[in-house]
């Protein structure tokens, strides 16, 4: 066994040889197709078998430790092995496993006897104390030949391999070689299945550790749910209180928002004003939602109650007026909660009545006291200020509601929250429509931040919902022709507000189709409801009819009428570029004599048609005598607002408080204030003086603290000629023309505008009114506004 | 018949574990006689014995470095007696280092390792082999503390 190989073998050593190379070889591939340890060591072990024919080997591997090393595969012991431990240092394993190098031992029996007999020797010399104790290693108790191989992997220790044999000399150089090249499949194999043991148990590890994230991202995720539901609640519940309309950081939004903190502290009627669409509704629920009211909020539309009313009164046969009924059963509804009247101005008299006798006494009519209503909030809107009754208001409830109000602003008014309020309303109407939009594109912005919004939030919403409803991208963009949608007159979009005024607004509008400008203007009126309104309707017409058959060049074109969605009466007429005379005295100051009176002959030649058609201007003013470029004409005057004139000697229902002096009180006739005087042109002749000597002299005919007393001084008080409060001279025939047109008497005046043109038009001036001059004052004053 | 070089037969013998008797002599030629555990097979011409504890034998070794090994070869009936001459010792190395597991190895199963120690790996250069046809017999000089009679 020990023998070297010689050169010339026998068959029968190369028969042994070969069969030991197919041993190995068939180790090899086995070892190497399990990463199953108990498989390696059976694989290892019984490799042992076939090469040797002995039945004694052992695999030990390192323990955590690095002291100790455990038997994890025995055979052919009468006891197995396995399961003992060698210390590391401990025997002929222990010695292998601490010097990691193979160690082979072929009297192993006789060393120990020799060991044994000199440990006596040494105990009976009384050196005990440096013997220790004798130390059994697991493994064949009469080994003679052993053969121990660390199995090391990259030089680092895994474990030990051991054969054994009772028999002295078993293991030579050759029996050492095979078990080395066993012993290194061993290692590798174990190794390899150490690792797919390691990974298997990372993987289980991580599965488990999945798992348990899982658990735990299902659990937070739960738990997140949780607080977003709570989250959304708090929001909803927060934005109940701001809800769209009441959305963004205006002064004026937060002043509103100040107003709605206020209201709900307080359980008095609310009179809520602002213009058509503005948010009067999510104000009343904001002030309901804050309040802390536990009942309901009850939406009632006047509109509707009214026309209810009406059918009720013509049904004789009905046993309960149905209108009432309906009232009353809607407090019942808003019992500890809120009843919001929805344009309160709609109900009639009779309506007003009843609903004042609910509030004040706080039962339902009709019921005979029998069942008292809980306590209601009443909020009532309107679009007009009721603390200005009309005809056919019910005074104690108009009384009761104006003594407590909120202006619910319009959406030009608080153009700083345009973009809080497109954001809300686009996200909220995509989520409805199950569209994803992030945002609308900054020209579509910026077109939404400038445009007028006559509609008020509810045109914007109309706008935008259209315009998500439409798009096509994530990115929302309106164009001109979704903004036309939004808010029209006839064929016309309004543009942008020009000026407000008691009588209503103008704007500038464009045709829808020419795209020609135009001035627009809406006219509110005082008759709501009923055969009333239905008279104004006609009124109104035939009026503008008339208005509009006028052709005079110095009277403004009327293009068309009619009566918007919100119920107000509008006219178009021409768009004029220049100023007005208020605005030309009020930049530049007093103008001189000659170039008045081209004012005041162009004024008399509109005047002087529409008198001879029967209609009365009634609000000649400096405001409303347009100076304009005509062609090449300058100094143009057109003369503006026949939108209050009135057919001569009639005082019926106008478009304005029958009950109230209409016009502008430093410039009103005294046959205004004087009731027992019809009013015919010379009315519109005394205001056209009164114009004159304001633009001469820069100051009105008489200085009065208050509308009544200005009123009382057209009545009463004879003027100082314009002479003697301008530094400009003025011709004392122009004088005299004026002092003439402001007598308090209509007789007195000149009889009719022609005559007035004509008495001016023989005025002389030292130097004459030229279109020269004209051009050179507007080109010198104001360029931009005569393009 | 006397060989100057170890035969292959006479290496299961060296590792029969039969201790073997070594014999020595002073400088002034007093012989010492001692019980060795194993003599190491080097190569043909060398063998190592281990330097443990006899004392008397490795300073007379020191003093005169021939000395004479009996080995028993009880399977062969026969002796085999070397004639060695010390030559170096070593304190590291391969030889030192096989040595030494050996010796550990025995010493830790049965409680010797604080006493069987390998101090060195003395080498000894063959200076004849003879095998004798019958089974010789030594005993231990008393001078030897650490030697033991068999």
């Amino acid at each position: 066994m020990t023998n070297p190989p010689q050169a010339h073998e026998d068959p029968s050593e190369l028969v042994r040889k070969t069969t030991e190379f197919q041993i190995l070889q068939r180790v090899s591939a086995d070892i190497n197709s399990t990463l199953d340890l108990d498989e390696i060591c059976d694989v290892a072990l019984r490799t042992m078998d076939e090469l040797f024919e002995f039945h004694h080997a052992n695999i030990l591997l390192l323990e955590p430790d690095g002291q100790t090393l455990k038997v994890v595969a025995s055979r052919g012991y009468e006891n197995q092995a396995t399961g003992g431990r060698v210390q590391i240092g401990t025997g002929v394993i222990g010695v292998v496993a601490q010097k990691r190098k193979m160690l082979r031992v072929n009297n192993l029996g006789q060393q120990r006897a020799y060991a044994a007999a000199q440990r006596r020797e040494t105990m009976k010399s009384g050196l005990q104390a440096s013997v220790g104790e004798a130390v059994p290693v697991p493994g064949l108790a009469n080994a003679e030949s052993q053969i121990a191989i660390p199995l090391l992997i990259r030089d680092e220790l895994i474990g030990v391999f051991s054969i054994e044999s009772p028999v002295p000399l078993t293991f030579g150089d050759h029996e050492r070689d095979l078990v080395s090249i066993v012993a290194n499949q061993i290692a590798s194999a174990i190794h390899n299945a150490r690792l797919y043991e390691d990974r298997r148990r990372a993987a289980a590890a991580l599965q488990e550790a999945n798992a348990s994230l899982e658990a735990r991202v299902a659990e937070r995720t739960a738990a997140l749910e949780r607080e977003l539901r709570v989250a959304q609640a708090l929001l909803s519940e927060a934005r109940s209180r701001v809800e769209g309309p009441l959305l963004g950081d205006s002064t004026a939004v937060r002043a509103l928002r100040d107003a709605i903190a206020r209201q709900a502290l307080s359980t008095d009627p609310l009179l809520l004003i602002g213009p058509p669409g503005s948010g009067k509704e999510a104000v009343a629920h904001a002030v309901h939602g804050t309040s802390g009211r536990t009942g309901a909020f009850i939406f009632v539309s006047c509109s509707e109650l009214q026309t209810q009313h009406r059918h009720a009164a013509a049904d004789a046969t009905a046993s309960r007026r149905p209108d009432t009924f309906l009232l009353a059963s809607k407090l019942e509804l808003a019992s500890s909660g809120t009843v919001f009247l929805d344009a309160v101005h709609e109900l009639s008299t009779e309506l007003q009545r009843s609903l004042y006798e609910m509030m004040v006494s706080n039962d339902p009519p009709g019921t005979a006291r029998e069942s008292r209503l809980g306590d209601v909030r009443v909020i009532a809107s309107t679009t007009r200020d009721l603390r200005e009754p009309v005809a056919g208001d019910f005074l104690p409830l108009i009384r009761l509601l104006a003594s407590n109000r909120v202006n619910v602003p319009r959406l030009v008014d608080r153009r700083d929250d345009i973009l809080a309020l497109v954001d809300y309303f686009v996200r909220r109407h995509a989520r409805q429509i199950g569209k994803v939009i992030d945002g609308v594109s900054p020209d579509s912005m910026r077109r939404l931040e400038v445009y007028a919004w006559p509609g008020n939030i509810r045109e914007l919403r109309t706008v935008l919902e259209r315009a998500v409803l439409l798009s096509r991208s994530t990115v929302l963009e309106i164009d001109d022709e979704l903004l036309d949608e939004g808010f029209a007159v006839g064929s016309y979009r309004l543009v942008s507000l020009l000026g407000s005024g008691g009588m209503g607004e103008v704007w500038l509008a464009k045709h829808r189709l020419l795209a020609r400008p135009a001035a627009v203007k809406l006219i509110r009126h005082d008759v709501t409801s009923g055969a009333a309104r239905e008279q104004l309707v006609r009124r109104f017409q035939r009026e503008a009819q008339v208005t509009a058959s006028l052709r005079s060049p110095h009277t403004v074109q009327l293009y068309d009428f009619g009566v918007n969605d919100g119920g107000s009466f509008y006219y178009v007429m021409e768009f004029l570029d220049g100023l007005d005379l208020h605005r030309i005295v009020t930049r530049f100051g007093p103008q001189p004599a000659e170039r008045v009176v081209m004012f005041l002959r162009q004024a008399c030649r509109s005047l002087a048609e529409a008198h001879e058609h029967g209609l009365v201007h009634r609000d000649i003013k400096p405001a409303n005598l347009f100076v304009t470029r005509l062609g090449t004409e300058y100094d143009h005057l057109k003369v503006l607002d026949f939108g209050v004139v009135k057919e001569s000697g009639d005082d019926a229902t106008s478009l304005t408080n029958p009950d109230m002096a209409q016009g502008t009180p430093a410039f009103m006739a005294p046959e205004f204030v004087l009731a027992d005087r019809l009013i015919d042109g010379r009315a519109d002749l005394y205001s056209l003086a009164c114009t004159a000597c304001w633009v001469l002299t820069a100051q009105t005919l008489f200085e009065a603290s208050t509308p009544a007393q200005m009123l009382l001084h057209h009545a009463q008080t004879r003027p100082l000629p314009p002479s003697q409060r301008s530094e400009l001279p003025i011709p004392k025939q122009l004088e005299a023309i004026l002092m003439k047109c402001l007598e308090k008497d209509p007789a007195n005046r000149p009889h009719s505008a022609l005559e007035l043109e004509s008495e001016l038009t023989g005025v002389r001036f030292a130097e004459a009114w030229t279109m020269k001059r004209a051009r050179e004052w507007w080109e010198a004053h104001s360029p931009d506004d005569v393009r | 018949m006397r060989l100057t070089r170890l035969p292959p037969e006479i290496r299961p013998v060296l590792e029969n574990g039969i201790p073997a008797a070594m014999v020595t002599c002073s400088a002034d030629g007093t012989p010492n006689t001692t019980i060795i555990s194993q003599v190491y097979y080097v190569d043909e011409t060398h063998a190592a014995l281990s330097f443990q504890f006899f004392s008397k034998t490795i300073r007379n070794v020191r003093e005169n470095p021939r000395a004479f090994v009996c080995l028993a070869d009880l399977s062969g009936h026969a002796s085999w007696v070397l004639q060695l001459e010390f030559q170096r010792s070593e304190t590291e190395g391969v030889i030192f280092d096989t040595m030494e597991m050996h010796i550990e190895a025995i010493a830790s199963m049965t409680g010797m390792s604080g006493i069987f120690k390998l101090r060195a790996a003395d080498i000894y250069r063959v200076l004849s082999v003879e095998k004798l046809p019958y089974p010789m017999w030594t005993g231990a000089s008393s001078d030897d503390q650490s030697s033991t009679s068999a």
